[in-house]
């Protein structure tokens, strides 16, 4: 690699479908998920070009994909406070999130499972949800994810149980 | 009600595999995003340091779809540019030929001020250029029997005639070249058929300021006895107003 826009430039082809399906799954539309991804690769690539302008830098990124994540999160997060309004506030009290953002097309292209598993998994705690998206949709092992979210392995492993039991009682309800 | 068991839900949670974003809006973003920058040299040092993200998954490869898709975005930009490009030259070569009352006429309008402002003429030879068009407008016009357009063409004459006399009266013009192409000018326009319009009051206010201009230029010259008398018949005409007469008397002595 040349330059930083080839290394950024493979590090987007990489992560572009992963980061869109991340905020897709949490956020009301494609335009909002275009959005916010938008914001995610932007933000990322002046994080990534100043670490080269600045050498000295304290922490380099050393896992672009887990920053990428890292960003995602806190532009959904950050979008629902900007909206004034929280998708997910406990695993007891879940409350219906409406669906206006989704469009004749969306809908055609969801089949109906997906949409019932994509409107539960947004009832879900937010790490449960990170959880099962990077396990059973990224492949990402369970060690991955746990330095990612700065936790052990096995308290990773004891969310994701939850959050699929969770998930499932969800799912079955509906 | 049938339940899901973990098994199938798993199962369920991978087809979520089929969202994906829409292609040509990952491949704008991706050109906007690396557009934003020019390419940075990266030191071999620091290369040393790029980890490998998630060595699990190899980088998708760039496919052939995405740069045929690439690159007919940037043909589909670039022969928007050609058209508009295009349609610009094509508006400005057409306006050439336009005379007062036409649509197009503004541009032209606009394209001598470029002219001129390009040139670096002065505000006098660019009036008495403009001035000049706006005669040939009208002698054109004439010509071809467009009736409709001699309203504006004269009226556009008057304009620019007001304006030329303004600046003469202000400013005591010392360059006889000027004076002479802004009397042949008049000159043309009086060869006008039809168009009279020596008593129109800002033409006559143009004629009086080009002739005050030549008589005291004239008064400054040493001329023959001949000159004197036709310079004396010259200053008669004008006193009694007749600015027309009078500037044929001077063009006759500057012969």
């Amino acid at each position: 690699m040349d330059n930083i826009n080839e290394q950024f430039s493979l590090i987007y082809d990489q992560y572009i479908d992963k980061i869109y399906r991340f905020v897709y799954l949490k956020v009301n539309s494609q335009e909002i998920a275009e959005d916010i991804t938008s914001k995610v690769f932007l933000k990322g690539f002046e994080a990534y070009k100043n670490q080269y302008q600045t050498p000295n830098t304290q922490h380099p990124i050393q896992n672009p994909g887990a920053f990428l994540y890292q960003i995602a999160r806190n532009a959904v997060v950050d979008h629902y406070r900007e909206k004034g309004r929280t998708p997910v506030v406990s695993a007891d009290a879940s409350p219906e999130i409406a669906d206006p953002g989704e469009s004749a097309q969306e809908k055609a292209i969801l089949s109906a499972d997906i949409n019932t598993i994509k409107k539960s998994i947004k009832k879900l705690k937010q790490e449960h949800q990170d959880i099962i998206i990077w396990h059973y949709l990224e492949d990402m092992p369970i060690a991955s994810i746990g330095k990612l979210l700065d936790k052990p392995a096995g308290t990773v492993r004891v969310m994701l149980h939850r959050g699929l039991k969770e998930l499932k009682g969800l799912i079955n309800e509906s | 009600m049938i339940q899901i068991t973990q098994k199938q839900l798993i199962e369920q949670l991978k087809t979520l595999k089929e969202i994906e974003p829409r292609k040509e809006w990952a491949l704008l973003l991706k050109s906007q995003i690396l557009a934003e920058q020019k390419a940075i040299p990266v030191s071999v040092k620091i290369k040393k340091t790029i980890p490998v993200p998630f060595p699990e998954k190899k980088a998708k490869s760039i496919g052939i779809m995405d740069i045929l898709s690439s690159v007919f975005f940037q043909r589909k930009l670039a022969y928007a540019f050609t058209v508009v490009l295009f349609l610009i030259v094509g508006v400005f070569g057409f306006a050439i030929n336009t005379v007062p009352g036409d649509l197009l006429f503004p541009v032209k309008k606009i394209t001598e001020q470029s002219q001129a402002a390009l040139t670096g003429q002065t505000s006098l030879k660019q009036e008495v250029a403009t001035l000049n068009s706006r005669i040939n407008d009208l002698a054109q016009v004439a010509k071809d029997g467009r009736t409709d357009n001699i309203p504006s063409a004269i009226s556009e004459i008057n304009t620019k005639a007001s304006e030329l006399a303004k600046n003469l009266k202000s400013n005591l013009v010392n360059d006889p070249q000027t004076i002479k192409e802004i009397a042949n000018s008049l000159k043309t326009l009086a060869d006008v058929p039809g168009t009279d319009l020596t008593a129109n009051p800002d033409v006559k206010d143009l004629y009086q300021a080009v002739v005050q201009s030549q008589i005291a230029d004239l008064e400054k010259t040493t001329l023959t006895d001949e000159q004197k008398n036709a310079l004396a018949q010259a200053e008669d005409l004008y006193d009694q107003g007749k600015y027309a007469d009078a500037l044929e008397a001077i063009l006759l002595i500057n012969k």
